[in-house]
């Protein structure tokens, strides 16, 4: 019983520890943006703000193109999210589901789409998509954010749909059911878990990518929120409060999608690796 | 009477017809100008279309617009812009820069047009010389940026150092000044362009400004570049332990904070003043001179415009943006973009009303005069002595600098051994 007690109080104890190191960088970016300019740059510094301030958000929203920013990364991210769930939940069916000869084979050189480091494709992109008369387009991004992370997504999902058993499909088959009436009536809402796995993952994906998005968008109307925030820092003369309020404005997004469904990516993640 | 209407109707439906003609011809008429710079704050932005509005509401036949980028990524942007065949009319650069642009064969020579704005604003001598290469001009001088070295007034009058002004006097001073939770000095020993800048000024000031020799060959190698390394090195133990990852934004929060009693650094002025700053306690000097060298000075970049089109027309149009942009009463206002860190390049913006009435420089200007005037000794590694060597871009673009910078600093190599490792680094770069 007291060794009971003691493990889980040493449960509790880490828990408390990777929380603390999970927590701490976020409370010290909203406590600290909150902060005026000179306790942000004190000596010492303070754990609680001494007195409180909204202006750095207030200069966030007045002086830079935030809005436009968080408006293109919606609307990047959630492009992405619903063309990578779309093309990788097909994909895999087929992969994993319908026997065609050279399965295997394209199931294994999938993932070779991440052999290539971003930046050797960078110029090629950037020719291409400017041949195509997509630079400078939020579709440029989303194109090279479905390509990126769609192969990560079907290899994800085949945990998924490997579960399932065939006889589901061919009781549906048995009713009459069409190939795509039994994906999305039956393999899919099996699988709702792994789906939710790939969506967030391809909406962090697309929210957080900056290298494509800083290079292949040249107007500040179409520039996504990494890219934004970071123009807004400047190279010599940085505005720490700023700084901190974009840092904080820019993961807020995130966290609150996290909040409300991250459990089913965590599932998704833990089943993915537990069922292959 | 009401044949009077029918006629006036048709003249106003001529006129309107007309207007209306004529509207779309003005506008194809209209040459446009795309210009890239990187000076990405909101407020520079807001100054730069300021002064494009102006200019385009007085130059109907032209239209002028600014997409701002980023220096991270205009290395890798505009030569792919170059390649794509959609490059900028107009791109600002830095000496370092514009040789890579130029292999690409995309940079219009604009000896005539540097002539003009000298004889017209009287150039700097340090302005031109960066970007000249080959018997030409390349880049166009906008503005210059200097280093110097900055500290806090109270903690040198409370412990009775005046400013010093030989090394000896430095190293004395920085000493004194480490103790009770301060560093005498911050200087930063991280792989980036800050700490390049930091090496060269030590380097400047023990006489080792040229990296090459007049043939083009590495002189990196030398007994002064031994003595900047090692007393770069014995000026870093009193800086603090985080120093070695700094960039220019920690060690202006080291001096705001009173942690660093000195820093080399470039003008900070609006965020030194957003801090709390109290401008009689920054106090600004050139950096201290090793002894016997004759041509002492500071790290400066001087900031250019290069002209990538090869239409006529739109090389005029820029050329004429750029007239008005050196017009005494807009040149002011272009640099007080951001106050303190751009410098005039041109004689006439020196004694500019419209540089010296901005309300932060009203209240640093005993600093900035001295910074002013140290900008007049500057220079940037692989363009001194009046030759530019194409291959710096290849060191510079690696952070060869800072890397032996790190190599005595973090990694306890000798100095000697550091210059050597340090040419060999180089030749490895631009072979």
């Amino acid at each position: 019983m007291n060794e009971g007690k003691r493990g889980r109080a040493v449960r509790y104890l880490l828990v408390i520890l990777v929380m603390f190191f999970i927590i701490a960088p976020f409370y010290w970016i909203y406590s600290s943006s909150l902060k005026v300019s000179t306790e942000i740059v004190a000596q010492s510094p303070t754990l609680f703000p001494e007195s409180i301030t909204f202006g750095h958000y207030a200069n966030l929203l007045s002086s830079s193109d935030y809005p436009i920013y968080l408006t293109n990364s919606a609307i990047v991210s959630f492009a992405t999210m619903v063309i990578t769930v779309v093309l990788s939940t097909s994909a895999a069916y087929g992969l994993y589901r319908l026997p065609f000869p050279g399965r295997k084979t394209i199931y294994r050189l999938i993932l070779l789409a991440y052999i290539f480091p971003g930046s050797l494709l960078l110029i090629p992109l950037y020719v291409m998509l400017s041949r195509l008369n997509l630079l400078d387009t939020q579709l440029a991004l989303v194109i090279i954010n479905v390509t990126f992370a769609a192969p990560f997504s079907v290899w994800l999902l085949k945990a998924f749909f490997a579960s399932i058993p065939f006889e589901l499909e061919e009781a549906a088959s048995l009713d009459g059911a069409s190939w795509l009436q039994t994906l999305l009536l039956v393999v899919l809402p099996l699988a709702s878990p792994g789906v939710a796995s790939v969506a967030i993952f391809a909406f962090i994906t697309s929210w957080t990518e900056y290298m494509f998005a800083s290079v292949l968008i040249i107007s500040d109307a179409n520039r996504t929120l990494p890219v934004g925030l970071a123009g807004i820092i400047g190279q010599y003369v940085i505005d720490w409060g700023l700084l901190l309020a974009g840092a904080g404005a820019t993961t807020l997004p995130i966290i609150l999608l996290f909040v409300l469904i991250g459990r089913f990516f965590v599932n998704g993640l833990l089943e993915g690796g537990v069922k292959a | 009477m009401f044949s009077k209407y029918p006629r006036t109707l048709l003249a106003f439906l001529l006129v309107a017809i007309l207007a209306f003609a004529l509207a779309p011809a003005q506008a194809q008429d209209a040459v446009e100008i795309v210009i890239w710079h990187m000076e990405q704050p909101p407020q520079r932005v807001e100054r730069v279309q300021g002064l494009i509005d102006e200019f385009n509401a007085a130059n109907p036949g032209i239209v002028v617009s600014q997409d701002v980028q980023s220096w991270g990524e205009i290395y890798t942007k505009a030569p792919a812009s170059v390649v794509a065949g959609n490059a900028p009319d107009i791109l600002f650069a830095i000496p370092d820069f514009t040789p890579i642009i130029r292999e690409l064969g995309a940079v219009q020579a604009v000896d005539d047009f540097v002539a003009e704005i000298d004889e017209t604003h009287g150039y700097l001598d340090v302005g031109i010389e960066p970007y000249t290469s080959d018997g030409q001009v390349w880049a166009i001088p906008l503005w210059n940026m200097a280093h110097a070295i900055w500290y806090n007034v109270d903690d040198l009058e409370e412990a009775g150092i005046e400013e010093p002004t030989t090394w000896d006097e430095w190293a004395s001073a920085v000493e004194a000044l480490t103790g009770e939770g301060r560093y005498g000095i911050g200087l930063p020993a991280n792989r980036n362009l800050y700490t390049d800048q930091v090496v060269y000024n030590f380097m400047i000031n023990a006489g080792a400004s040229a990296l090459y020799n007049d043939d083009g060959s590495l002189r990196f190698n030398n007994e002064q570049t031994v003595r900047a390394l090692d007393f770069y090195s014995q000026l870093s133990q009193y800086s603090p332990p985080d120093s070695p990852s700094w960039a220019w934004g920690e060690a202006e929060v080291c001096l705001g904070s009173g942690t660093c009693a000195m820093v080399n650094q470039f003008a900070f002025l609006r965020s030194y003043e957003a801090n709390g700053g109290d401008p009689a306690n920054l106090g600004v000097m050139p950096m201290p001179v090793d002894e016997g060298v004759e041509d002492p000075g500071t790290i400066s970049y001087v900031n250019a415009a290069m002209i990538l089109t090869d239409d006529a027309a739109k090389q005029e149009a820029a050329y004429e943006f750029l007239r008005f942009i050196f017009q005494p009463e807009n040149y002011g206002l272009f640099l007080n973009m951001e106050p303190g860190l751009f410098l005039p390049i041109t004689e006439s913006g020196f004694e500019s009303e419209s540089y010296w009435s901005d309300p932060l420089v009203v209240k640093y200007r005993e600093q900035l005069e001295t910074v002013l005037d140290y900008s007049r000794s500057g220079r940037l590694f692989g363009f001194t002595g009046g030759q530019t060597f194409p291959s710096i871009a290849r060191i510079s673009a690696q952070n060869l600098l800072s890397q032996v910078g790190q190599l005595v600093v973090v990694d306890g190599m000798g100095a000697t051994e550091a210059a050597e490792e340090g040419e060999y680094l180089m030749m490895e770069a631009i072979e």
